[in-house]
C-alpha cells in the first residue's frame, strides 16, 4: 500500500468515526437514560397481577414536556379549569408531579374488567387524604399500608367534580351502567388509593389495591412470559401499551356477527415515542402467517386508501407518507411517523375553522 | 556450518489461498484508488455531498427556504430518505456494481497485464478474489463517509441527528451489503460472459426495475428485491399507481433478505473464481 493510499484509508476510516462517533454522542443524549434501566419493564411491574390482559406505560414527563404538547396546546387549546381544579384540592400537578404511571386491565372477579393505574411522582399524602375523607372515603389499614377507600359512586361524584370545577359534582352524574352483566359489579366495587410505597401510589379498585399489595413479594406480571417477552421486545418509546386482543374482545361482548368479522388477533402492542413528533408502532400478533398476511392485505389497502385521498392535500401527505406496513411470521406490524411539521398544519387547519362571523369588520387603527 | 548453510532455502511452496488474494487486494486497491476511472466514482459520490451541503446552505441564509412535496414540508430525516432512495440505491450502488466489477478481471486483459498476475504460483481465483475485495473497500471507503457527511448535512434541517442514527446504521450497513452484492454478480458477469459493460447495464437499469413492478415470481431473480427490503426509509411514493404497488409489494423479512444476499454474493463470486480458473485469456496483439 502506497503512503497516498494509506492516508486515503485513514481519511475515510476517520470521516467515518468521526460521524459515528457524533452521531452516538447525539443519539443517547437524546435517549433517556431510564429506559436503559427499564429493559424488562418499569419497576412498578412488581405490582402487577400475573394474569392481567393489558398493561400500559406513559413517561408523563416526557409526553408534558415535548414539543409536540406544546403545539398540540397551541393549535387546539383546551380549557385548563378542570387541570387546575384538581391541583387546587389534591395538591397533584399533572405536569409537574407525576413521572410515570404504569396502567393494567385484568379480567374482573365479578363479570366486569377491572384496572389499576400505578403512579409514580411526588403527592402531598395528607391533602389527598383530606380531600377524599371530605367525600366520604373511609381510611383503613391493610397489611400495614393505609388504604382510602370510597363507594364508586361518590367516587364519579368526585371525579366530576374535579373534572368540571364543581367541588360537590352533583349537576354532572354519570348515567347509571344499566348493562345487566355490570349491574352487580358497579355495586360491589368500591374505589380506592393507596400510597403503597413512598412516592407510587395505586389507583383502582379495592380487590386491585389489595391485591396489588400482596403482589410485592408474590407471582406477578414479571412471571408471566408472555406477556414480559412482547414487553421486552418493544422498541424505546416514552409510551406503550401491550395485551390479549382476544381478551378484550371477549369482555366487550360484541355481538357474534361484529365478532366474527374482527380477524384472528392474540395478542397486540403499541410503542409510540413522543417528542417533536409522535412516531411509533402498532404490532399485531395473529394465530397464523395466513391470518397475518390477510391482515396485512387489510390493513395496507387501508394506508393506500389514505395515501391516494392524501394525494391532493399537502398536510395530509406528511402524515401518510409515513404509514408502513410489514408482516414477520405471524406478526403485522404498522409503524407511523407523525412529523411536528404536521402538527403546524393542523393548527393552521383549526384556525381556518374559527373564521370571523360575516359581517365584522376586522378592528382597524384607532380614529378610523 | 556456515551461518549461510543454515539458510538453505527449502521447496517453496504455494501460497494460501488467502494470503494470495491480500496480496492481489494491497496491490489492487492503490491502482483502484487513483485510476482514472475513480474521478467517475468521486464525482457520483461527491455528487450527493454537494446537493446536501447547497440545500443546507441555503436553508441557513433563508430558513423559509426548507424544502416542500407538493407543497408539504420535508423534515431533514426524510429528505435523507429520499437521497438515499433515489440517489444510493436507485442510482449509485448499482452503477459502481457494473463499473467496478465487471472491469476487475476485463481491465486487466485490456491493459494486457493479465499475463502477470496469471503467470504468479498464486491461485487464479485468488487475483479475483483479491480485486473484489479491493473494489469493496474502495467503494466503501468512498459511499460511507459520504452518506454520512449528507446525513450530518441534511437531517438537521428539520430533525434530530440523534433520533434518525439508527436509521444512518442501518443505512451504511445495507449499503455495504449492496455494494458487495452487486459487486460479485458483476464480477461474474465479468469473469463469464462478453460484453459485459453492456449486459450489467442492461440488468441494472433495464430488468431489475421492470421486473419490481409486477408480481410474481421473476423479482426473486433481481437484487434490488432483496436490498430494498433493508432499507429503513419509506420508498418515496409519487403516483398513485407506485402508492398501489407499494401496498401489495411482497417485501421479504430481514433476515431472509440478508441470507439471500450472502448466497448471492457467495455463489456469484464462487462462479467468477471459477470462471477465471477455466477461462482462457486470448491477449489481442
Amino acid at each position: 500500500m502506497t503512503t497516498r493510499t494509506r492516508y486515503f484509508v485513514i481519511a475515510s476510516l476517520l470521516v467515518l468515526g468521526v460521524g459515528m462517533g457524533s452521531g452516538l454522542v447525539a443519539y443517547y443524549s437524546s435517549y433517556p437514560m431510564s429506559a436503559l434501566a427499564r429493559r424488562g419493564g418499569p419497576d412498578e411491574l412488581k405490582y402487577v397481577p400475573h394474569d392481567v390482559s393489558v398493561l400500559a406505560y406513559a413517561d408523563i414527563q416526557d409526553v408534558m414536556h415535548s414539543q409536540l404538547r406544546q403545539k398540540l396546546h397551541d393549535a387546539m387549546p383546551v380549557s385548563e379549569n378542570g387541570q387546575r381544579e384538581f391541583r387546587d384540592e389534591t395538591g397533584i400537578n399533572i405536569e409537574t408531579d407525576i413521572e410515570h404511571i404504569v396502567a393494567f386491565a385484568q379480567p374482573g372477579h365479578t363479570g366486569g374488567p377491572g384496572g389499576m393505574v400505578l403512579e409514580r411522582g411526588t403527592f402531598d399524602v395528607p391533602r389527598i387524604e383530606s380531600l377524599m375523607t371530605q367525600h366520604g372515603a373511609a381510611v383503613e389499614t391493610y397489611k400495614g399500608i393505609r388504604v382510602i377507600s370510597v363507594d364508586s359512586r361518590h367516587a364519579m361524584a368526585m371525579h366530576n367534580g374535579m373534572m368540571n370545577g364543581m367541588p360537590n359534582g352533583t349537576n354532572r352524574m354519570m348515567p347509571p351502567d344499566t348493562r345487566p352483566d355490570r349491574a352487580a359489579a358497579a355495586g360491589d366495587e368500591t374505589f380506592s388509593v393507596s400510597f403503597i410505597e413512598p412516592r407510587l401510589v395505586a389507583v383502582g379498585s379495592t380487590s386491585l389495591v389489595h391485591e396489588a399489595i400482596d403482589q410485592k413479594n408474590g407471582a406477578n406480571v414479571t412471571s408471566n412470559d408472555e406477556m414480559m417477552k412482547l414487553v421486552r421486545s418493544l422498541d424505546s418509546g416514552n409510551a406503550w401499551a401491550v395485551g390479549r386482543f382476544d381478551a378484550i374482545q371477549k369482555e366487550a361482548h360484541l355481538p357474534a356477527g361484529v365478532a366474527s368479522q374482527i380477524p384472528p388477533i392474540t395478542w397486540f402492542s403499541i410503542t409510540s415515542h413522543v417528542n417533536g413528533g409522535i412516531r411509533g408502532t402498532v404490532r399485531a400478533e395473529t394465530r397464523d402467517p395466513q391470518a397475518a398476511n390477510n391482515l396485512r392485505d387489510v390493513v395496507g389497502g387501508f394506508v393506500a386508501l389514505a395515501k391516494m385521498q392524501a394525494g391532493s392535500n399537502a398536510e395530509l401527505q406528511t402524515l401518510t407518507r409515513a404509514l408502513e406496513v410489514n408482516v414477520a411470521g405471524n406478526t403485522v406490524e404498522l409503524s407511523f411517523a407523525v412529523p411536528a411539521e404536521a402538527f403546524d398544519a393542523l393548527g393552521a387547519l383549526g384556525g381556518m375553522n374559527h373564521k370571523k362571523p360575516a359581517g365584522q369588520k376586522p378592528a382597524g387603527p384607532a380614529g378610523q | 556450518m556456515t551461518p549461510s548453510t543454515e539458510l538453505r532455502a527449502g521447496p517453496r511452496t504455494q501460497p494460501s489461498f488467502v494470503s494470495s488474494a491480500l496480496r492481489i487486494f494491497d496491490l489492487s486497491l492503490g491502482q483502484m484508488l487513483w485510476s482514472r476511472r475513480s474521478v467517475f466514482l468521486a464525482l457520483l459520490v461527491g455528487g450527493p455531498v454537494l446537493l446536501a451541503s447547497s440545500l443546507r446552505g441555503i436553508v441557513m441564509l433563508d430558513p423559509d427556504a426548507v424544502p416542500r412535496v407538493n407543497g408539504a414540508l420535508v423534515g431533514g430525516s426524510a429528505l435523507f430518505g429520499m437521497m438515499i432512495w433515489l440517489l444510493y440505491i436507485r442510482f449509485i450502488i448499482p452503477v459502481l456494481g457494473v463499473f467496478y466489477g465487471t472491469a476487475l478481471i476485463a481491465d486487466e486483459v485490456e491493459d494486457k497485464t493479465v499475463t502477470y498476475l496469471f503467470t504468479r504460483p498464486i491461485p487464479r481465483s485468488a487475483v479475483l478474489v483479491g480485486k473484489y475485495l479491493a473494489y469493496l473497500a474502495c467503494t466503501t471507503l468512498l459511499v460511507l463517509p459520504s452518506v454520512v457527511l449528507v446525513y450530518f448535512a441534511v437531517v438537521p434541517i428539520s430533525g434530530g441527528v440523534g433520533e434518525s442514527f439508527p436509521s444512518l446504521l442501518k443505512d451504511l450497513g445495507m449499503l455495504a451489503v449492496g455494494l458487495a452484492a452487486y459487486g460479485a454478480l458483476f464480477a461474474w458477469v465479468g469473469a463469464r460472459l462478453k460484453r459485459p459493460l453492456v449486459i450489467g447495464l442492461v440488468f441494472a437499469f433495464g430488468w431489475e426495475p421492470g421486473v419490481l413492478l409486477f408480481p410474481g415470481y421473476l423479482k426473486h431473480l433481481t437484487v434490488a428485491y432483496y436490498l430494498q427490503a433493508l432499507v429503513p426509509h419509506a420508498m418515496p411514493d409519487d403516483s398513485a399507481v407506485s402508492i398501489l404497488l407499494q401496498v401489495f409489494h411482497d417485501v421479504p423479512d430481514v433476515a431472509q433478505s440478508l441470507a439471500w444476499l450472502a448466497a448471492i454474493t457467495l455463489v456469484t463470486l464462487w462462479a467468477a473464481g471459477r470462471a477465471v480458473e477455466r477461462r482462457e485469456y486470448v491477449l489481442e496483439q
